[in-house]
């Protein structure tokens, strides 16, 4: 164990620029990808990380000045700047657990088919991620106990496979997909929640009976759910907050200009931070590709379902129609809500993931979609204002460069309960 | 067919999902991977779902891994088997027959 351990702190000290490539090549090599292949991925991966070091810069040259001014001039407390989910799943990834998440994520999955304890094959690799955050924040908690760590991301993979079970069905009639299910680790911990929410709402004669059309509003304002066009927006809105009203000494043009710089600011990082995902997500690739190959050899006798990403059930028209009212109601919330210090930005980008699962669930009601996402997105922005001390400091110690200062970084996608409950009580047993 | 056939142009292929980044990576690089090997010389746009019907006019074909609620005049094909690696020799045929088949709207 010791020698592990030293080689593991050695592979750790390298940084995540170095050491997830490593990983992930060893990974490939073991799972049987060709060297040349391996190599390219494993540092195309590491190339991500680089690239995602930059858009973090600008993301905090933009928006920690314009931040602090809003504290300064308004008292608004929203301090926690919303990184989104692709830079949360890098940061997880970046981690101790997270470098062995992979691993510990594919051996839960192979123990729970051999047992019959699931019937889902989670091939949605890069969605670990959520499994690497939980055990991230526990690592975190327990000042640096690896085992709890990995014990967390653990639980967290094995919730996600029965919940994928639990609503494969209703998934694979409602957009006729057969074979699949969704153990995503976020759309999982929707699942109790809309469900529950669901038979209250059984229990409500009139309301139960509400279901509004969807058309017009994904016809209409589909626009505004273009990453460019969202950062102008946001950005404007929230530098004529910062700005606007308080200018001090500023002249009308110097605070024009503020905010004029700030929407452009925000659309860059709207559209550069998933483009820089996506070179991560490129290495990955070839990984949950070889590890699907080696999983349905080994399990080729058996009926199981394929657990894919949410993603996959982003287009229907309701979700498409839903997440776009959302985004506004997620910043009224943001601002409302008291003791809420998150700042919703990069994943406004991504509202629909947090409904993905209503609609398959609910016999696609357009009603529901939206009642049961402002709900959720009430939980979403609690827990993420929770966690982003313990996110700031994760994503600090594995070296991105973070500015000493108030302003501090989060994900509305980290937001689940399953991840909460592992930190809290990992905190109250086991904290430092 | 013949080994050495190559189409002389280049189709380009939208390939979308909920994200534009996740799982359209996944296809996109399968895609590009596969079908230059069938002589086919594609590019491919990767975006959001929401955004398809504005790259449709310039591309010969959608492939998406989510549905696509939107009526296009280019062929739509489902890519989820490139994620769950089943039937994906069939629906490289079914690409391989449409882009032979439909000369671009100009």
């Amino acid at each position: 164990m010791e020698v592990i351990q030293s080689i593991f702190n050695f592979l750790t000290g390298l940084g995540s620029p170095v050491m997830l490539p490593i990983i992930i090549f060893v990974l490939g090599i073991i799972l049987g990808q060709k060297v040349q292949k391996a190599l390219v991925s494993s540092v195309t991966v590491g190339v991500g990380f680089i690239g995602l070091g930059l858009v973090i810069g600008l993301l905090f040259e933009a928006l920690g000045p314009a931040t602090a001014r809003l504290v300064e001039s308004t008292g608004i407390q929203l301090v926690s700047v919303d990184v989104g989910w692709g830079v949360a799943a890098a940061i997880a990834f970046g981690t101790s657990v997270g470098s062995l998440v992979f691993i510990v994520a594919l051996s839960v999955n192979i123990v729970m088919l051999l047992l019959n304890w699931t019937k889902t094959l989670n091939v949605d690799m890069w969605n670990y991620w959520h499994y690497a955050f939980t055990g991230s924040l526990v690592y975190l908690v327990t000042g640096g106990s690896l085992a709890l760590g990995l014990i967390a991301a653990a639980i967290h993979a094995a919730v996600s496979l029965l919940i994928g079970d639990w609503t494969a069905k209703d998934v694979q009639a409602f957009f006729k997909i057969p074979g699949v299910s969704i153990p995503q680790g976020w759309a999982v911990t929707s699942v109790p929640i809309i469900k529950g929410l669901d038979w209250i709402i059984e229990k409500i004669p009139g309301l139960r009976d509400i279901n509004w059309d969807s058309e017009t509003i994904e016809k209409k304002l589909g626009v505004f759910g273009k990453p460019i066009i969202m950062g102008i927006i946001l950005g404007a809105l929230f530098g004529i907050i910062a700005y606007g009203f308080y200018p001090g000494e500023m002249t009308f043009t110097q605070v024009l200009g503020k905010i004029l710089m700030l929407a452009v600011q925000m659309a860059a990082i709207m559209l550069l931070i998933p483009r820089i995902i996506a070179i991560f997500m490129e290495g990955l690739t070839p990984l949950s590709e070889a590890a699907r190959v080696f999983m349905q050899k080994r399990f080729a006798d058996r009926e199981f379902y394929i657990g894919l990403d949410s993603a996959i059930l982003i287009g229907h028209p309701i979700t498409i129609a839903a997440a776009i009212i959302l985004i506004p109601i997620t910043l009224l919330l943001a601002a409302i809500l008291p003791g809420n210090t998150t700042l919703p930005a990069a994943d406004l980008a991504a509202t629909a993931f947090f409904i993905a699962m209503v609609p398959p669930l609910t016999k696609g009601n357009f009603f529901r979609s939206l009642l049961y996402g402002t709900i959720i997105m009430v939980m979403v922005l609690y827990i993420a204002s929770s966690f982003a001390p313990l996110f700031t400091q994760i994503a600090a110690d594995i070296g991105f460069g973070i500015p000493e200062g108030a302003v501090q970084i989060t994900g509305l996608s980290g937001g689940n309960w399953i991840a909460w409950i592992l930190t809290t009580i990992s905190r109250v047993l086991f904290g430092g | 067919m013949d080994k050495n056939f190559v189409q002389s142009r280049i189709y380009t292929i939208v390939v979308s999902c909920g994200t534009a980044i996740a799982t359209s990576t996944h296809v996109a690089l399968k895609l590009k991977e596969i079908l230059p090997e069938r002589g086919f010389q594609i590019h491919t746009i990767q975006c959001r779902v929401s955004e398809v019907p504005d790259y449709a006019d310039q591309a010969d074909l959608v492939v998406t891994t989510a549905q696509v609620p939107y009526d296009l005049n280019i062929p739509v094909i489902n890519g989820l088997p490139f994620l769950t690696g089943v039937g994906i020799k069939e629906v490289i045929e079914e690409i391989i027959v449409k882009l032979s088949a439909g000369e671009k709207n100009q």
